[in-house]
């Protein structure tokens, strides 16, 4: 098996889920924070016995909202990360709530290890804030942004919705521009995306809530992407924008096909078999359910499937094409590609492609093109 | 075990669709104890998958039954039923003719109908006695005693001869029984003289070959005889006879009057044809029965598998598929846009999707079929005159002199109220108008001589919808007549596609292109670039659509935990497309092939 060189630690806790939000979160359970970070370190030992681990290039704790751990507890699981084998220089990243990025968390991350902070911002537009049901305010975001830095992190990324109801492209524009004055070194911009299983895919189905038009979306996407570009950002992949060297590494890896290990409740790993078949493997999604299989088998796993090489390949591809600095991850599909730079969505150079305008607003046209 | 030629009979039950005819059959069978209550399935004549889920009869069926009259006498009834649309009436017609008399059965809420009308003129053709039968008189919105006054004013059987019965609830039963064996003649046909046995039904059995199902008419056929086909000429060992009970029982010999089936080793069902006369090859009979007609088919449709590489399954599907079914016909076509496939003609359009059902369905294909149309016949400039039933292969129109199509004589009987609305289609559709006759019960019949390619697109839906489901129709082709048609084009993204040319009346033609344009528009979905239809007359551009290119299809969020699920959508996805045909760059669905078929 090829050598696992990133960890992906899921934190499945939220003061309060956001209706259009469909990751494994759970409000009202923060008295399971202690056991579950217990049972996080465990799962970290066991696997590192187990499997082919490290030294790890990224570290990348995602939630919910993994600010909500005290900082000795993520000191702790830090240690058990480190205790498995942290390179020199290792990118690792945690992801806070504005609300949470006080000097003194910010001074502890920086001590427990985290050299990368990736702030939920969303929106600066007070109605905005509304609507997703964030319990931050705008001011509070901007706040937060600022201790980070003059905290010490020089590694900063912060994360925007666009295509929120009642958003037009001024406001959106608005928002991205203070984000901008900030000075951060990474930014990732998503369109607000309906769930079926959401409390806002309720509301859009029942006709509570009306989404913006594909045309008025696209507006936001590409204003924002004109913008960040004249800002010196690269557009990297189709939601995410950073400085010259501070692409999200932890990321890159994952969509360059890299292995990974997920530890923590509903977290997936991705490993490269000895055959080139590719082995994917997920937890069980709730926090109990999570801690009671850890503590009684050293592992939490819920499924898995093994992809063919053949398969797998189709899948890095589909994965690839969002990097819009051009991959080589199709370069076993000839004729997918001619048809696609046919088709204008694809443009081929020397055995790279990149998606073109319309291949990102298609990219999932292009992506299945590789599936069979 | 031999019945007396005195005590038997031979009827069939004759109705409009849906007015009880196989329920009565079954109760038949269940009072006569030719079917124990306990094995009774529904429909027990409907044997075919298809006809169980449909309730609807496809194929003849045909079984003996004994029946203990009050006059103490057992009597032998043989039950032939026959299917009740109007596309298998020719095996009505050829199941009649080996009959001696038939139930007519009428349902009471109903009334008379247009196919009641045509099978009673069917059965008076063939000289049957006729016993109405009023059915369904327990449901409430039955009216009785107004349908038997029908009866006797519309159809002159005496009001005082009509029984009423409810097949359902097994009222009536007896008293049909007491008037088949009373009212019924017996067979006359004498058991010494050169055999003469009428084949209405065949079907292949894969074990056995080809049952053939028969009525002796005269003499006696016995296993060892060598028989001829009186119309095709061929000769065959005969291995077994036998009658239904209602499955096959073998006998020693089948006399004259008697119902049943032989079997002899004979390979296909076109050696079995339906009408032609069984004889004798030693002994043979001068003449065959009369009657015998060759089954055309009347509507077309090219049939291409989805997927190219089932060609080789489709083409050993309908030879098999042949083998059951003499009317299907079919030959190797190719189109431009949908590859290699299947020109098959049919009796009509129930049959047409019978068969696409059955080969999907029996032999696992996904299929695509093309709207369906008639045979044309097309006089040309050089006076040669060619069949087309293919409008992309109508000649180019500097060599046409004439274009003949199909007309059928259209009867359509519908309550008053919606008249005007019948004589307004009928008149859209290019009808002319013959006659119509007001009858009691608030019942008009009238008749249309018109084009069989009108009828074949959505006008008996259209009849349905406009009388709230009130009329019926039933129609019989009656020759061909030169009409003004041009072949209508259409062009996707830029390219003509064979299979969407549609052949229309010139005067027609602009509007029907623009509709054609507009349909299509709604049922091409959105591809990666824009898809302009185009509707065309002889080069000429009538109609524009165009289809908007997809806008947007991308996902904002791809991480590590994403991916599984993202690819499984997009594979599910990819799997809904492939019920499509690509046609150049274009993307087409099975609809859209049979858009020309509702244009109104």
């Amino acid at each position: 098996m090829e050598r696992i060189h990133s960890l992906y630690l899921h934190v499945p806790f939220c003061t309060w889920v956001c209706k259009y939000c469909d990751f494994n979160a759970y409000a009202v359970l923060e008295g399971l924070i202690p056991p579950y970070v217990d049972a996080l370190s465990h799962e970290i030992e066991v696997a590192r016995a187990e499997l082919p681990i490290g030294p790890l290039e990224t570290v990348f704790i995602g939630g919910g909202t993994p600010s909500l751990l005290t900082r000795a507890q993520v000191r702790q699981v830090l240690d058990r990360v480190r205790a498995t084998g942290l390179a020199p220089g290792a990118e690792v990243t945690l992801e806070a709530n504005p609300s949470n990025v006080t000097p003194e968390n910010v001074a502890g991350w920086l001590e427990a290890g985290v050299n990368r902070l990736s702030i939920g911002v969303q929106s600066l537009q007070p109605d905005a804030l509304r609507f997703l049901e964030r319990l931050h305010s705008g001011t509070d975001a901007i706040a937060a942004i600022r201790t980070a830095r003059a905290g010490g992190f020089a590694n900063v990324s912060a994360d925007l919705l666009f295509g929120v109801p009642g958003v037009n492209v001024v406001a959106w524009l608005d928002t991205l521009e203070s984000v901008l004055a900030e000075g951060v070194q990474h930014l990732s911009a998503y369109e607000l995306t309906v769930e079926s299983g959401t409390r806002l895919g309720q509301e859009v189905r029942t006709g509570l809530v009306h989404m913006p038009e594909a045309d008025d979306q696209l507006e936001q996407y590409w204003a924002a992407a004109a913008r960040l570009e004249a800002a010196g950002y690269d557009h990297y992949e189709i939601s995410n924008w950073a400085r010259p060297g501070f692409g999200c590494r932890h990321n890159l890896a994952a969509w360059n096909y890299q292995p990974y290990l997920g530890c923590g409740a509903g977290a997936h790993s991705m490993f490269g078999l000895d055959d080139r078949s590719t082995e994917r493997r997920w937890n069980v999604k709730g926090p109990h359910a999570y801690i009671k299989h850890v503590s009684a088998r050293g592992n939490a796993l819920d499924g898995n499937e093994t992809l063919s090489p053949e398969r797998a390949r189709g899948e890095a591809a589909m994965i690839g094409v969002r990097l819009l600095e051009g991959t080589d991850s199709a370069r076993d599909f000839p004729e997918q590609r001619r048809h696609l730079v046919g088709a204008g969505l694809l443009l081929e150079n020397a055995g790279q492609v990149r998606l073109t305008r319309r291949g990102v607003e298609l990219a999932n046209q292009v992506g299945a093109a590789f599936l069979s | 075990m031999s019945t007396p030629t005195h005590l038997t009979r031979a009827i069939s039950v004759i109705a409009h669709v849906d007015h009880g005819k196989t329920t009565l059959s079954d109760r038949l069978l269940e009072y006569t104890g030719t079917v124990a209550p306990r094995d009774m399935v529904e429909q027990v004549l409907d044997q075919l998958e298809l006809e169980r889920e449909r309730g609807i009869t496809i194929k003849a069926q045909a079984v003996r039954m004994l029946y203990k009259a009050d006059d103490g006498n057992t009597y032998q009834i043989n039950l032939i039923d026959t299917p009740g649309h109007v596309d298998f009436s020719y095996e009505v017609s050829r199941a009649l003719a080996a009959c001696d008399g038939a139930i007519l059965v009428v349902d009471a809420s109903q009334g008379i109908e247009a196919q009641t009308l045509a099978n009673v003129h069917q059965a008076l053709d063939h000289n049957l006695t006729i016993i109405p039968v009023v059915n369904k008189i327990d449901l409430p919105q039955g009216n009785p005693e107004l349908v038997r006054e029908e009866i006797e004013k519309v159809i002159g059987l005496p009001a005082e001869s009509v029984i009423f019965a409810s097949a359902r609830q097994g009222i009536g039963t007896k008293e049909i029984l007491e008037a088949v064996v009373h009212r019924v003649p017996p067979p006359t046909g004498d058991s010494g003289a050169p055999l003469r046995a009428l084949i209405f039904d065949a079907k292949f059995d894969a074990y056995r070959g080809v049952v053939t199902y028969i009525r002796v008419l005269e003499g006696t056929l016995r296993p060892g005889m060598r028989i001829q086909m009186m119309q095709t000429g061929k000769s065959f060992e005969v291995d077994e006879v036998g009658i239904f009970r209602p499955e096959r029982t073998p006998v020693e010999d089948l006399t004259a009057g008697e119902v049943g089936y032989l079997i002899a080793n004979i390979r296909n069902v076109r050696d079995s044809r339906v009408g032609d006369t069984v004889t004798d090859e030693a002994r043979p009979a001068a003449a065959p029965l009369p009657g015998y007609r060759h089954v055309t088919p009347m509507v077309f449709a090219g049939l291409f598998p989805t997927d190219t590489e089932q060609y080789e399954q489709l083409k050993e599907a309908l030879e098999k598929l042949q083998l059951n079914d003499a009317a299907l016909v079919y030959e190797p076509e190719s189109s431009a846009a949908l590859g290699f496939g299947f020109r098959c003609g049919f009796l009509g359009l129930l049959h047409m999707e019978i068969v696409q059902e059955r080969l999907e369905r029996e032999f696992n294909l996904t299929l695509l079929g093309t709207a369906p149309t008639v045979e044309y016949r097309v006089r040309l400039r050089s006076g040669e005159e060619v069949p087309v039933d293919n409008p992309d292969h109508l000649p180019d129109a500097g060599q046409i002199e004439a274009i003949s199509e199909p007309m059928v004589l259209a009867t359509i009987v519908v309550p008053s109220t919606y008249v005007g609305n019948m004589m307004e289609l009928s008149q859209e559709r290019r009808g002319q108008f013959l006659n119509m006759q007001y009858e009691p019960g608030d019942r008009v019949v009238i008749t249309y001589r018109m084009p069989l390619a009108e009828i074949i697109h959505d006008y008996y839906d259209q009849l349905k919808s406009r009388s709230k489901g009130y009329a019926s129709l039933n129609y019989e082709v009656v020759g061909f007549e030169e009409a003004d048609l041009v072949k209508l084009d259409v062009l996707v993204a830029g390219s003509p596609v064979d299979a969407l040319s549609m052949i229309v009346d010139r005067s027609k033609a602009q509007q029907q292109g623009r509709r054609l344009a507009e349909k299509l528009k709604t049922l091409i979905p959105r591809q990666l670039f824009e898809v302009p239809i185009q509707a065309a007359i002889g080069g000429k551009i009538v109609a524009r659509e165009t289809v908007p290119a997809m806008r947007k299809d991308v996902t904002a969020k791809c991480y590590g935990g994403d991916v599984t699920r993202k690819r499984k959508l997009l594979e599910k996805q990819k799997e809904g497309k492939k019920r499509l045909k690509r046609v150049g760059n274009v993307e087409i669905p099975q609809e859209a092939f049979m858009a020309v078929l509702s244009l109104d």
